[in-house]
Parts: structure tokens; C-alpha cells; sequence
């Protein structure tokens, strides 16, 4: 079986990031592995799912009928890392990552998940765009 | 009135475009650092010292005054929306404003703390602009024997109140006494404690040892125990649709003025600053609450929220009254105040009203217009103020160092001071780690060499015989008040623990039922349910080990017996 | 279906900060303190003409202070009384002592104080920041590097240009909006 690996977070694109995933698992047949983790080093960290999301998103993987787990942890390494990393160890197919619109200065100050996982990915990426 | 005119000559000078630009800077900074984990008002004040080589006074001193009071605003917001307190002083916010937060009220809990603030501070102010010049008056007439007996006062109260131990506090403050020492004996020219060291003649500056404490020791205490625990994402709070509503105005001006008359008279007595003023009004508050309302304490009730915020700011603006009108600083953020003062020469004392009347009234008349700022900023700019909450805390200390071996070394501009900046916060990171409050070595520091020449000038008039430092009517006077505020401050001390532990009891019973509610097995992770578990140093920590929520440290409070940022950053 | 939910709460009440040695070592300090100013203090001259109590006074008196709450102190840490470590947000009390950050944070203050003078300002305090970053574990390293030097030569522009506050400028020398 298949593994194609989400990077969520608590929000629309996150979210709308899951919907496409659900999509392509069924369509490919594959196991989902949805993957949210912070590095814990600021007080506030709103990518960072609380209780309260993961039962939501648990729920909406239920009605959705695939297979799927949740990787959902406080790890030393970056977002992007945690995802190239997991998608490598498991040998995914597809990863599936929201893409929001960045400014130049906001790129360089904060650098880009997205952009280091699509460059670093061991595989296909999808990048989900919110319409 | 002549007072009248000189403020409104202040007002003339506060409102000129530059100095708002400078107040809207002091407030914008004061209330990110109030926001800022492990950065606080006095912290910031000692970092920012440099700027008073190129500023002028009036300007400087308007930006550390928009830094104090902004501070206290900036306590709120995390307290209410994180449970998170950021100051010392509003901790006790935290106990209703994050239950209302969490019911989906966080607008009417930041409103009514951040209008509650602004009525406080106007009229505490007012009461600042009133009392201050009579007060100065009086002041001008005491002599060195009574001053003597203030100074004691505050060592005392300072030392003993500020902390929660007794011996610490005094042990800081001898500390800081004997620092002071350092150098040449302002009287005689006699070296002290140099050891033959010229870098240490000239003394250890005031400015590097604050900042050493604040800075280097907070970094370093806070590099020793990191927190890597699991992160609270801030509760979503409904738009401004839900803003006080009549019922909120309704029940929430009263706990306005009564916080604001009880957080003043606190805020001019040396009895520990603004947090106990919090404590005073949420408790009488719970106790005027009836029916309904009542109940809803422990569950949000906006009383809870409206008082404490009204009496931390109203206590804040009467903490100036022994500041400007004897010199006398009864917390952090005031003693890194008069070391502002200081570095402009201006003598802080009884003398001030008089010697600089114009820059003293300009800057109470900034403090009118910084609380006008606070109030229209505060509340759109919430979502700022959580965004700064992200910076990742790496960066947080680090820039924390930076800014403080940028003030070290702008004392001389001689790398050795860097040097010494890190000996003495070594010292200061002992000090948080073995629970010595900082406050009473940095107001020992300031006032030691000020006690020092006027006890010596008492005796000398009185020949070297020490009982004329009692036998002055008015010095026994304030010595007999000193035995009173003492015992009635160790009470209150007290009260506030049992109360605390109360809550903290109160808190974990209601987790442990909830958590057994949920049954979220496994997950654990609801450190969103959490409820504020003050736990006071020194009571049995009760938190069951079958309760997750209250262990998941990062939403609980800190202590408030512990004295945190305005008394020890 | 595998929730790996790593954030685990750690139960238990708040474990006892340090060993009590560490604190009997602080008060014996504050005894020892006190014992030098005595010793050190009567060496202070005292002019003949002083009409009032000298300057050796009040240095006894503090070193009295020092010596008396450091013996209490020490009375108190035996007898079992513990002080109350500071809290703080960003402060796990539960934590081990991570006293290899705390030396690394000291190591490069102490590298940036030798640092001034030969490199300037802005660079000494670039390295700092970056250490120290590192120090408390912040990733990625470029990020860190970036964050340094805007961070730098904002407050070479901000202190040393604008307030004019002489920190040596090192290579920007010459560019005057830095100052120097």
C-alpha cells in the first residue's frame, strides 16, 4: 500500500491541504500519515495543533473513509524537515503541502516550509493553493 | 492654582509632535515587553539606558514612563487570551480573564481591562497631579534625620516585602549596600573596597549592575531550564461585535473606582507594588459580588477582571508619588526610573517639584497622554501583540544579551565592563536560581550611597550621638508607621498566600472532575482546558499527578508569590 | 490508527531545584562577603578632620547586615528551609540544569567582550547573537545568521548613528550613518 504525507496546519489551508490529500489517497489507494509538529521553542506557535484541532481533524479522516495516522508531536527539527524526513523513512509517494502567498521580505525573514520541502522532498509534492 | 498651571504647562510640553512620537514609543515598547515572556519594565528601562546619552531628559524620561505604564497593559492581554501572565500584576486578571477568554469573552475581558486601566490610570494620575506638590511640599521641610527614617522604611519594606523570604530579601539588599560601597567615600575621598584596583575606584556602575542582574541573570536562569514543553495556541476571541455590552459597562464600573482607590494608596506605600493591590481588589470584589454574579467567579466573572486591572495601574501611577516627591523608588521599574534621573544629573529628592518642575509636570502630563495612547492602541493591536508572542525564545535571550552588553558597554566604553556585566550576572542567575528577589539589591544599590550622606550628615549634627535619629517627633512618627505597615504588609502577605493556595486547590479539584469529563485518554494534550493552578511557594503543590491539564505547564500562571517582572527584572 | 502524541504531561509535584549544597555554598558567600568588608574595611582611612562618623562606619554596619541574614541563612538551608527558585513563562522548574547552554551563553559573552575593541561593535555583537542563538538551540544556522546581522546593524544604526552613542563601528568605518 501507498503512503502519501500531509504537512497540516490548524487552518483553512491546512485543511484544504487534507481535503486534496483525501483525494488523492482515494484515487491512488494510499495510506494517509497527516504530520503536524512544533520545535516548542516560542510561547505561542499557532501552526501548532491543539487538542481540540487533532479530534476535528480526526474526525473529518473518519468520515473520509481512508486509511490514515496522525503524526502530531513536539520534535527538534523544523516543520519542512519533519515532513521530507517522515516521506523519506516511509517511502511516500506524494507529500501534500498548503502553499499561501509570501512577500519577497517575509521569505527572507522567516524563510519558507514549503518552499525547503519542495526542494528537499524524496518524492512528487503537491502543493494546495486555497481558492 | 499655581499646580494647575505648571501641568498644564506640562501638557504644552507633552504634546509638542515630538514628545507624542516619544510617548507613543515608550507605550508601543512597554507593552510588547509587558507581552514578552522574561522581559519586563525594568528590564527594559535598564536596557534602554543608553539612549539618555544623546536624548534629552524630557524626552527620555517620557519614553521609561510610556515603558511603565505600558508595561501594565501589556501584562493583560496575555494573561487574559494565554493564561499567561506577563507581569506579576496581572496574574490575578488571569484567574477570570482566561475563563472569559475561554467562553468565547475575550473581547469584554480585554475592554474591560484595557478601559478599566485607562479610567484608573486618569484618575490616579489625577490624584498624582494632586497629592504629589503637597506631599513635595512637606518634604522639602524634613530633614536628614527624617529622611533617614523614610530611607529605613524602604530598605525594610523593600527588602522584607519584595520576595518571598524575609532573609533573601534583606541578603540581596545588603548586597546591593555593599556594592554601592565600592569606590570613593563621596564625603572623605577615601577609597573602599577598591583592593587597589583602579577600575574599581570610580565604583561599579549602577546602570551595569541593574542591567547585569535583569538581563545576563534572566538569560542565563532562563538557558539553565528551558522550556520545551507542549505550546498553547491562543483561544480565538469572538470580533468586536462582543465588546462590552451594557451588562459588562454596568457591572464593571464599579470594580473600576473601587480598584482604582485601592490600588493607589497601596502604590505610594512601600508595601511590594502593584501585585498586592491585584490581590486586594479580586478578593473584595469577590466578596461584594452577589447572586448570579457572584457565582460566576472562578468561571469568568468580569468583576475579576475589571478590578485587579483597575488597581494594577491605579498602584503603578501612586508608586510615582514617593518617587518624585522623596526620591524613594518601592519597585524595580521606579529605582531604574531614578537612575535615569541620575544620569542627567537632576537630584531626586524633596528638592525635585521645585528644581525641575518643568520636566516633572511634563512628565506627569505624559503619563495622562500615554493612557489616552493605551486605550485606543491596545485594543486593535491585539493581534500584534500575540504575533510577538512567536518569536522563537532562542532569539528572544539572545537579543536579550545583545542589548544588554550594548548598555555595558556604553557605560565607559571599556570592554572590562563587559566583563563585569557577566561576574555580576552570574551572581544574579544564582540569585533567581536559590529564590533571591533582584528588586532589593538594585534599590539597595541606588539609595546606599543617598542613605549613607544623610545619616552621616544626622550624626554629624547631632554629634555622633545616635539617639537623635529617633527623637526627632516627626522620625518616630514614621518609625511607628514603619512597625505598622510592616505588620499589616506581612499580613496581607500572608492572606494572599492562604488565598492563593485556595485557588490553586480550587483550580486542580476542578481540573481533575474535568479531565475525568473528557477522558481525552492519551491525547493529554488539552492544555487548553487548563485552569489557572496558582500554586504559592512554600504550600504543597496539590496537583495531582491523575490531572494532565494542570501540569501542562506552559498555560499555568506563575506563582505570584515569586515576585516577578516589575519587582524582579 | 497511530496517534503518536509525544507532548506527555509530567506529573508529580515541582522536583527540588539543585542540591541544598549549592545554596549553603550562596549563603556562606553572603557570610564570606560580610567578612571581607570587616577585614577590608578597617583598612579605609579615616581623615583625622572628619568631624562626623568617617567613612568606615557604614561599611561595618553592611557587613554586619551581610554577615548576620548570611549566618540565618545558612541556619535556614540546614535546618531544610529551601528557597523558592525563580519562576517564569519560559521557565520548566522541572527541568534538569542544563549548565552546558548556561556556559556556552557565558563563553560568548566573555568572546564578545575581547571581540569589541579588535573587530568593532557590530561584528562582536553579530557573533554574539549568532552564538547564543545557537546556544539555545534556534535552527536553521542561515536564519540565525541573517537575524545577527540586520540585528547588529540595526543598533550600530540606531546607537551609534542616530543617538550617538560611540560604539566602535570596525570595518564600516567611515560610513557615517554608523557613527564612530
Amino acid at each position: 500500500m501507498s503512503t502519501i504525507v500531509v504537512g497540516y496546519v490548524p487552518n483553512a489551508l491546512g485543511e484544504a491541504a487534507v481535503a486534496e490529500a483525501v483525494e488523492e489517497a482515494r484515487r491512488r489507494d494510499a495510506e494517509l500519515v497527516v504530520i503536524n509538529t512544533t520545535r516548542a521553542d516560542r510561547l505561542v506557535n499557532p501552526a501548532y495543533a491543539d487538542s481540540e484541532d487533532v479530534s476535528k481533524l480526526e474526525g473529518i479522516l473518519s468520515a473520509a473513509g481512508v486509511p490514515y495516522s496522525i503524526r502530531h508531536s513536539i520534535s527538534e527539527a523544523t516543520a519542512a524537515e519533519e515532513v521530507v524526513d517522515t516521506a523519506a523513512e516511509l517511502a511516500a509517494d506524494l507529500i501534500v503541502i498548503g502553499l499561501r502567498h509570501r512577500t519577497p521580505v517575509g521569505k527572507l525573514i522567516m524563510g519558507s516550509t514549503a518552499q525547503t520541502i519542495l526542494l528537499s522532498a524524496p518524492c512528487n509534492v503537491l502543493a494546495v493553493k486555497l481558492s | 492654582m499655581d499646580n494647575f498651571f505648571l501641568l498644564m504647562e506640562g501638557f504644552a510640553t507633552a504634546m509638542q509632535p515630538m514628545y507624542l512620537l516619544f510617548a507613543l514609543g515608550g507605550v508601543l515598547v512597554g507593552t510588547a515587553v509587558g507581552v514578552l515572556p522574561g522581559i519586563g519594565p525594568a528590564m527594559t528601562v535598564a536596557l534602554l539606558m543608553p539612549i539618555t546619552y544623546s536624548l534629552e531628559p524630557t524626552a527620555a524620561i517620557i519614553v521609561f514612563a510610556g515603558i511603565y505604564y505600558g508595561g501594565m497593559y501589556g501584562g493583560s492581554t496575555t494573561s487574559i487570551l494565554l493564561n499567561t501572565p506577563g507581569e506579576s500584576s496581572s496574574i490575578v486578571t488571569a484567574l477570570e480573564g482566561n475563563k472569559m477568554a475561554k467562553a468565547g469573552r475575550g473581547a469584554a475581558a480585554l475592554a474591560t481591562a484595557a478601559v478599566g486601566s485607562f479610567v484608573a490610570g486618569t484618575i490616579a494620575t489625577v490624584l498624582l497631579s494632586f497629592l504629589a506638590p503637597f506631599v513635595a511640599a512637606f518634604a522639602v521641610q524634613i530633614g536628614p534625620v527624617e529622611y533617614v527614617a523614610l530611607m529605613v522604611v524602604a530598605f525594610l519594606t523593600v527588602g522584607a516585602l519584595l520576595g518571598s523570604s524575609v532573609l533573601r530579601g534583606l541578603a540581596s539588599l545588603g548586597l546591593g549596600l555593599f556594592i554601592a560601597l565600592v569606590g570613593f567615600d563621596a564625603l572623605t575621598a577615601q577609597q573602599r573596597y577598591t583592593f587597589g584596583s583602579p577600575f574599581l575606584a570610580d565604583g561599579i556602575d549602577v546602570v551595569l549592575v541593574a542591567v547585569a542582574l535583569f538581563a545576563v541573570g534572566e538569560a542565563l536562569y532562563v538557558a539553565s531550564r528551558l522550556r520545551h514543553g507542549p505550546i498553547k495556541v491562543i483561544p480565538v476571541t469572538g470580533g468586536w461585535t462582543s465588546w462590552l455590552r451594557k451588562d459588562d459597562l454596568r457591572r464593571s464600573w464599579k470594580p473600576w473606582l473601587r480598584g482604582t482607590f485601592i490600588g493607589f494608596p497601596v502604590g505610594t506605600i512601600p508595601a511590594g507594588g502593584a501585585d498586592v493591590a491585584t490581590f486586594l481588589s479580586y478578593a473584595s470584589e469577590r466578596k461584594l459580588a452577589k447572586g448570579e454574579n457572584k457565582k460566576q467567579f472562578g468561571k469568568g466573572a468580569i468583576e475579576g477582571v475589571a478590578g485587579p486591572e483597575a488597581a494594577n495601574n491605579a498602584a503603578a501611577a501612586g508608586v510615582l508619588v514617593p518617587l518624585l516627591t522623596l526620591g524613594i523608588p518601592t519597585t524595580a521599574t521606579a529605582a531604574m526610573m531614578l537612575v535615569a534621573f541620575q544620569r542627567y544629573q537632576i537630584p531626586v529628592g524633596p528638592q525635585l517639584f521645585e528644581s525641575n518642575s518643568a520636566l516633572v509636570w511634563a512628565l506627569i502630563a505624559s503619563l495622562y497622554v500615554g493612557n489616552l495612547m493605551l486605550l485606543v492602541l491596545n485594543l486593535p493591536l491585539v493581534g500584534i501583540w500575540v504575533k510577538i508572542l512567536q518569536i522563537p525564545r532562542p532569539y528572544l535571550y539572545a537579543g536579550i544579551l545583545v542589548f544588554a552588553v550594548l548598555g555595558a558597554f556604553s557605560v565607559n566604553f571599556t570592554p572590562i565592563d563587559v566583563i563585569i556585566l557577566l561576574v555580576v550576572g552570574i551572581l544574579g542567575f544564582f540569585m533567581r536560581r536559590f529564590g533571591y528577589p533582584i528588586a532589593p539589591m538594585v534599590v539597595g544599590l541606588i539609595l546606599g550611597p543617598i542613605f549613607e550622606s544623610q545619616l552621616r550628615r544626622s550624626l554629624a549634627i547631632s554629634q555622633g550621638d545616635p539617639v537623635a535619629l529617633i527623637q526627632s517627633p516627626v522620625a518616630a512618627t514614621i518609625y511607628v508607621v514603619l512597625i505598622v505597615i510592616f505588620a499589616l504588609s506581612l499580613l496581607l502577605k500572608r492572606r494572599q498566600r492562604q488565598f492563593e493556595a485556595m485557588v490553586a486547590a480550587n483550580a486542580d479539584a476542578a481540573d481533575v472532575v474535568r479531565g475525568s469529563e473528557a477522558g481525552t485518554a492519551g491525547a493529554g494534550a488539552d492544555a487548553s482546558t487548563t485552569a489557572p493552578s496558582v500554586t504559592a511557594p512554600g504550600s504543597p503543590t496539590s496537583s495531582a499527578p491523575s490531572s494532565p491539564a494542570t501540569s501542562a505547564a506552559p498555560s499555568s500562571p506563575t506563582s505570584p508569590g515569586s515576585d516577578r517582572k516589575d519587582t524582579g527584572r | 490508527m497511530s496517534t503518536s502524541v509525544q507532548n506527555s504531561p509530567g506529573s508529580g509535584t515541582a522536583a527540588a531545584p539543585g542540591k541544598p549544597i549549592g545554596e549553603l555554598v550562596f549563603a556562606l558567600l553572603i557570610v564570606s562577603i560580610g567578612v571581607v568588608g570587616f577585614v577590608a574595611g578597617a583598612g579605609i582611612q579615616t581623615p583625622p578632620s572628619a568631624s562626623d562618623i568617617g567613612p568606615r562606619a557604614f561599611p561595618f554596619a553592611v557587613s554586619a547586615l551581610l554577615v548576620a541574614v548570611g549566618a540565618g541563612l545558612v541556619f535556614q538551608v540546614l535546618r531544610g528551609h529551601r528557597g523558592s527558585a525563580d519562576e517564569g513563562e519560559d521557565v520548566d522548574l522541572e527541568a534538569k540544569t542544563d549548565w552546558l547552554t548556561v556556559g556556552k551563553l557565558a563563553g560568548f559573552v566573555l568572546l564578545h567582550a575581547f571581540l569589541i575593541v579588535p573587530l568593532g561593535w557590530p561584528v562582536a555583537a553579530a557573533i554574539l547573537f549568532f552564538g547564543a542563538a545557537w546556544s539555545l538551540g534556534a535552527r536553521p544556522w542561515w536564519r540565525n545568521l541573517v537575524t545577527a546581522i540586520v540585528l547588529a546593524l540595526v543598533l550600530q544604526f540606531v546607537f551609534g548613528g542616530l543617538l550617538g552613542v560611540s560604539l566602535p563601528p570596525g570595518f564600516l568605518e567611515g560610513l557615517g550613518i554608523f557613527g564612530g
